[in-house]
């Protein structure tokens, strides 16, 4: 607002022309470099030509890309390692913010843990009704009907409004608990028909009761026994499906899928702990080694070069960390600590660089995974599975209990969780006996079935005896709450909505209870699955009626022709559908914008809303980039995790 | 070719510069929340008088709500490209502090400043700075319905114990379902941060200890959250309980609600025969306590990335001038800030001189709140847990001082 009023106009004026200046100049250049880069690949004069021309006329979007996108994206990748709140100047601050939010330290902490058990539970319930519904319209669209078109219209129309302000705003009416027409109908149809009620409260109690426990689960109470069963219960079940019958090659390789993903998914939880611990603990690092070595012995025996190879990157990736690790290490002791670390994750590289894979350097292999095996179990056994830590995992298995009969509260709150080992263990055995059977792969027939028998039963004993232990460990709160009538955090609400089944005069409170909001959101996004649906019609349409002709000559049923013809046919737009449905639901934003309320917020906010809220809100932009690094990984893993195990999609007919 | 790609570039070159000829020296105003009709007045009234003194200044207003406005001022911050004025809430002086230009310079020596309420000039107030002007006081004290009310004699209850009694006399349930609320927070819920804040104060409690730690292990917490809870059991059995059915207009018109905290632009107009059965009564106190009424202040303020505020600081001062005060009364239902604008309102409406009567007596400006955006959210996490059953009284105060005590050190409050 300074000095005379020609002066914003000539500043505006120059900023302009020095803004198209930049653009030409910039893709001039941009062009220019190509065409040099061209010639040095050995590109003709004519092509040289074409490039520079291709790129120069490229050259305002990639421009903008790298200042808009790019910049943006590195400067954020700075700040996330910064403490810096808007207005003051950003201090470096290490991995302080990535520690507090993947530890849940803090108010914050607690709030992204929270964030991201949201988005999780919009991806994990969300995506597949927004994806059965948008399948089970698609169906009905593609019958020969009159005014069909009329019908997709209708179906599509809520893609279109699903995010407008006023129609999410019509929801929250709608979903008013007293009133609402969502409850007014349920209502009436429940007083009409006894069924319907019987089913409406079934409902009622279902959601209530899983809502109850998932709300406990996202706010980090503890589960006592129950943090097993998960565990028990995948190695179970993956034995059991190899109980019966004969040893096949594809048994053989269920059993190591199974073993994949839980292994992939406790390395990745150990070297994010080790990544984010200060200081790291090198028996992550020793693990994370001793991983890589034995998945890169395991492919190389089966000639899997690119799995191998894959275990190769990951003992390059705990080489690296080990490396950062001495680096930043505070004391000459931790220094020699990761040494080891370094040189064992750089076994599996090593070993395949120097010639074929031979007997000798299997040996080798093996007696340097031997070697990590004494080390971590020294490491850890004094610290995780002492002082009667192992009758945790013992008494289950007699289908006795682990807990003690407690008067008070801080026993199960505090001391119980506290001595109990990690189910991390039980995870690592899964693995290692998964592995193992699928590695000796029926050389040994008897013994093997022996092992598989044996496994069984230890695994579904301790999911039978940690489960019905997990029970008793919700009585005993339950219990000691009732006697002393103190109100306790933990799994309130699940204790509270599974206590009895619902009165006649129960109704969903949609969007005020804590139970409901995440439902309630779910719903909304279920009636605006038409995009979906539009995908699915697509898919539905290229599929060859020849192969419904030969299924009906056969004698197929219906439902035969769905599962056997449609769904493999539009696998493809199926798995498209859950891709974009996962991402979009781990960003969900505007209608937790709009439809919740500042009660509500923190039990229906996403990932996306914390970042949001932390940077633009409370201004806090370290942290909020922090959060948004954190997403964007978790999305990448996500996404590339879906193309791994995406087998079951045929491209082709 | 050449010849044309120079005749590109001086036209685009043209189509972006020559707009801005047109403009004069333009002073932009982000006015946040306001009704179209205080738009108008703005537009219409406001600017072509400021213009008769600066003939040469365009001014605009640009809008927007509470809901967007922490990332819309955070966006101008972080560009230093914004408006010269902006429009904050109470507690904002401590969220934006130094991001905001101080006045002093230009305001120091105004006379017209002792005739704002001094509570006003301390909301405005950062680092013992001024960072604007008070623009309006908002009083937010409880309303009651007398023809509703079971005993309009109780009325005001100036006591936790009474306030309880009352809720209870005056609330109804059917079928799982509320019929009659007998106290409705200003959230249309069953609490609010805000809310919260002001029951501690009436407690007799404050929000820091005198190093700057956080007080809610106090026993005025204590009492205030004991409060709360007693008072949502009085209207709902347990946590399955529905609310009020969606209320068109102001709830304490709908005939369901007996009682709450409203600010006045949610609340009948000033003529409304309504007021005949409407009491205005402060918020009760605790056993150490005294009534209160809680002030909030909105008020004009100019971020520091403006140069020079000379002409933004002259904005303020027309804008808050005693004419202008009595205007925005009448337009907008503002309650002035200054106070030799009050003669005329208690003289123009009852109503207006039962509500300062009530702000004079129990006043408390709700100002020094300290990382505020931070606060709220641990506010409502914490006492929603205690109120509903999920969390004991003693570890709700021990979560909120804790984690408020690490949000103040955070944002350099607390060492």
């Amino acid at each position: 607002m300074e000095g005379t009023s020609l002066q914003p106009h000539l500043e505006t004026l120059l900023w302009s022309a020095a803004t198209v200046l930049f653009i030409v100049v910039g893709s001039y250049l941009l062009g220019r470099l190509a065409s040099w880069v061209g010639g040095r690949l050995g590109l003709s004069a004519s092509e040289r030509k074409k490039v520079f021309w291709g790129f120069l006329f490229a050259g305002p979007w990639i421009l903008g890309f790298l200042i808009f996108v790019l910049g943006p994206s590195v400067a954020s990748l700075y700040y996330s390692f910064t403490d810096y709140k808007l207005g003051e100047t950003p201090v470096w601050s290490g991995v302080e913010n990535y520690r507090e939010l993947l530890l849940g330290e803090g108010a914050h902490g607690r709030r992204f843990s929270q964030a991201m058990y949201n988005s999780f539970y919009y991806a994990i319930v969300g995506v597949p009704l927004q994806v059965g519904t948008a399948l089970l319209m698609a169906v009905l669209l593609n019958q020969q009907l009159r005014g069909i078109k009329v019908f997709r219209l209708i179906f599509y129309l809520p893609v279109i409004l699903a995010g407008g302000p006023a129609v999410l705003l019509a929801w929250r009416y709608m979903f008013a608990a007293n009133g609402g027409f969502v409850n007014v109908t349920l209502q009436n149809l429940a007083q009409n028909f006894f069924l319907f009620d019987w089913l409406y409260r079934f409902f009622i109690f279902a959601v209530e009761g899983f809502n109850g426990f998932y709300a406990g689960i996202s706010r980090g109470d503890p589960i006592g026994p129950l943090s097993y069963t998960l565990p028990a219960l995948i190695g179970a079940l993956a034995l059991l499906s190899v109980l019966r019958g004969e040893w096949t090659p594809s048994r053989r390789g269920r059993l190591m899928t199974i073993a994949e993903v839980v292994g992939v998914t406790v390395v990745v939880i150990l070297i994010g702990r080790g990544l984010i611990a200060d200081p790291m603990d090198p028996t992550l690092l020793y693990a994370g080694g001793l991983l890589a070595l034995v998945g890169a012995l395991i492919s190389a025996s089966q000639d899997r070069v690119r799995s191998a190879r894959g275990w190769q990157i990951g003992g390059l990736v705990t080489f690296a960390i080990a490396l950062v690790a001495i680096l930043i290490a505070g004391s000459p002791e931790h220094q020699a600590l990761y040494i080891p670390a370094i040189l064992i994750s750089a076994a599996p590289l090593a070993l395949s660089l120097v010639g074929q894979w031979t007997r000798p350097k299997f040996v080798l292999g093996g007696a340097l995974a031997a070697v990590l095996c004494v080390i971590i179990v020294a490491r850890l056994v004094p610290g995780q599975l002492d002082s009667g830590q192992i009758t945790t995992f013992a008494r289950p298995l007699v289908l006795a209990s682990t807990i003690e009969q407690p008067d008070n509260l801080d026993y199960l709150e505090d001391t119980y969780p506290a001595a109990a080992p990690s189910p991390l263990w039980v995870y690592g055995a899964v693995v290692i006996v998964l592995a193992g059977l699928a590695i000796a792969n029926n050389r040994y027939p008897r013994a093997q079935r022996y092992v598989i028998y044996a496994a069984f039963a230890v695994f579904a004993l301790l999911a039978v005896g940690t489960l019905v232990d997990g029970v008793r460990y919700f009585q005993a709160f339950e219990n000691i709450s009732a006697a002393t009538g103190e109100a306790n955090f933990h799994f309130s609400l699940f204790r509270d909505t599974t206590r009895a089944f619902p009165d006649q005069n129960r109704v969903p409170l949609w969007l005020t209870s804590e139970l409901w909001t995440k439902p309630s959101l779910i719903l909304i996004t279920m009636w605006s699955s038409g995009a979906g649906m539009l995908i699915f019609l697509a898919a539905l349409k290229g599929v060859p009626q020849v192969f419904y002709e030969s299924a009906e000559v056969d004698g197929a049923t219906r439902w035969q022709k769905f599962y056997k013809i449609t769904l493999p046919m539009i696998s493809p737009a199926l798995f498209y559908n859950i891709v974009i449905g996962v991402i979009a639901a781990l960003q969900t934003f505007e209608a937790i914008y709009i439809i919740s309320t500042p009660q509500t917020q923190d039990n229906m906010a996403s990932a996306a809303f914390f970042l949001f809220t932390r940077t633009f809100r409370q201004l806090f932009i370290g942290q909020g980039a922090a959060a948004s690094w954190i997403l964007a990984v978790i999305i990448v893993l996500l996404t590339m995790l879906q193309f791994r195990y995406s087998r079951w999609v045929h491209y082709e007919a | 070719m050449k010849r044309s790609m120079v005749f590109v570039l001086v036209a685009l070159l043209l189509s972006v510069s020559l707009p801005v000829f047109a403009q004069g020296e333009t002073l932009e105003i982000y006015i946040t929340g306001l009704t179209e009709d205080t738009m108008n007045w703005f537009r219409e009234t406001a600017f072509p008088a400021f213009q008769e003194t600066h003939p040469d200044v365009q001014l605009d207003i640009l809008t927007g709500g509470w809901g967007d406005f922490d990332a819309t001022v955070a966006g101008w911050i972080t560009t230093g490209d914004g408006p010269e004025i902006v429009y904050l809430g109470s507690e904002y002086a401590a969220t934006f502090g130094n991001l905001l230009a101080d006045l002093d310079p230009y305001l120091s020596d105004w006379e017209e400043l002792d005739q704002f309420l001094p509570a006003a000039i301390d909301t405005v107030t950062w680092d013992g700075h001024l960072r604007g002007l008070p623009l309006l006081m908002s009083p937010r004290p409880i309303f009651y319905r007398t023809d509703l009310a079971a005993n309009p004699d109780a009325i005001p209850p100036l006591t936790f114990a009474d306030a309880l009694a009352f809720t209870a006399e005056n609330s109804l349930v059917e079928d799982n379902a509320m019929v009659q609320m007998g106290f409705m927070d200003i959230g249309a819920g069953l609490f609010d941060d805000q809310e919260f804040i002001g029951y501690l104060w009436s407690a007799g409690g404050e929000l820091y200890n005198e190093d700057g730690s956080s007080a809610f292990d106090s026993e005025a917490t204590a009492e205030a959250l004991q409060y709360m809870y007693d008072r949502r059991r009085t209207m709902m059995v347990d946590e399955t309980t529905a609310g009020l059915p969606p209320i068109e207009g102001v709830p304490i018109a709908s005939g369901s609600v007996v009682s709450g905290i409203f600010p006045m632009w949610n609340m009948p107009s000033t003529s409304d025969a309504l007021w005949d059965d409407i009491a205005i009564g402060p918020y009760p106190a605790g056993e150490n306590g005294s009534p209160i009424v809680q002030i909030f202040i909105d008020w004009l303020a100019v971020p520091a990335y403006v140069e020079d505020p000379t002409l933004a600081v002259d904005f303020l001062k027309f804008i808050t001038s005693t004419e202008n005060a009595s205007a925005l009364v009448s337009v907008a239902g503002f309650t002035p800030v200054r106070q030799d604008a009050w003669e005329e309102l208690r003289e123009s409406n009852p109503v207006w001189d039962r509500l300062l009567d009530a702000a004079v007596e129990y006043g408390r400006s709700f100002s020094d709140i300290r990382a505020s955006a931070e606060l709220r959210p641990l506010i409502r996490e914490q006492v929603n847990l205690f109120l509903s059953d999920q969390q004991s009284l003693e570890d709700t105060q021990q979560a909120l001082k804790e984690e408020y005590d690490a949000i103040l050190e955070d944002n350099g409050y607390l060492n």
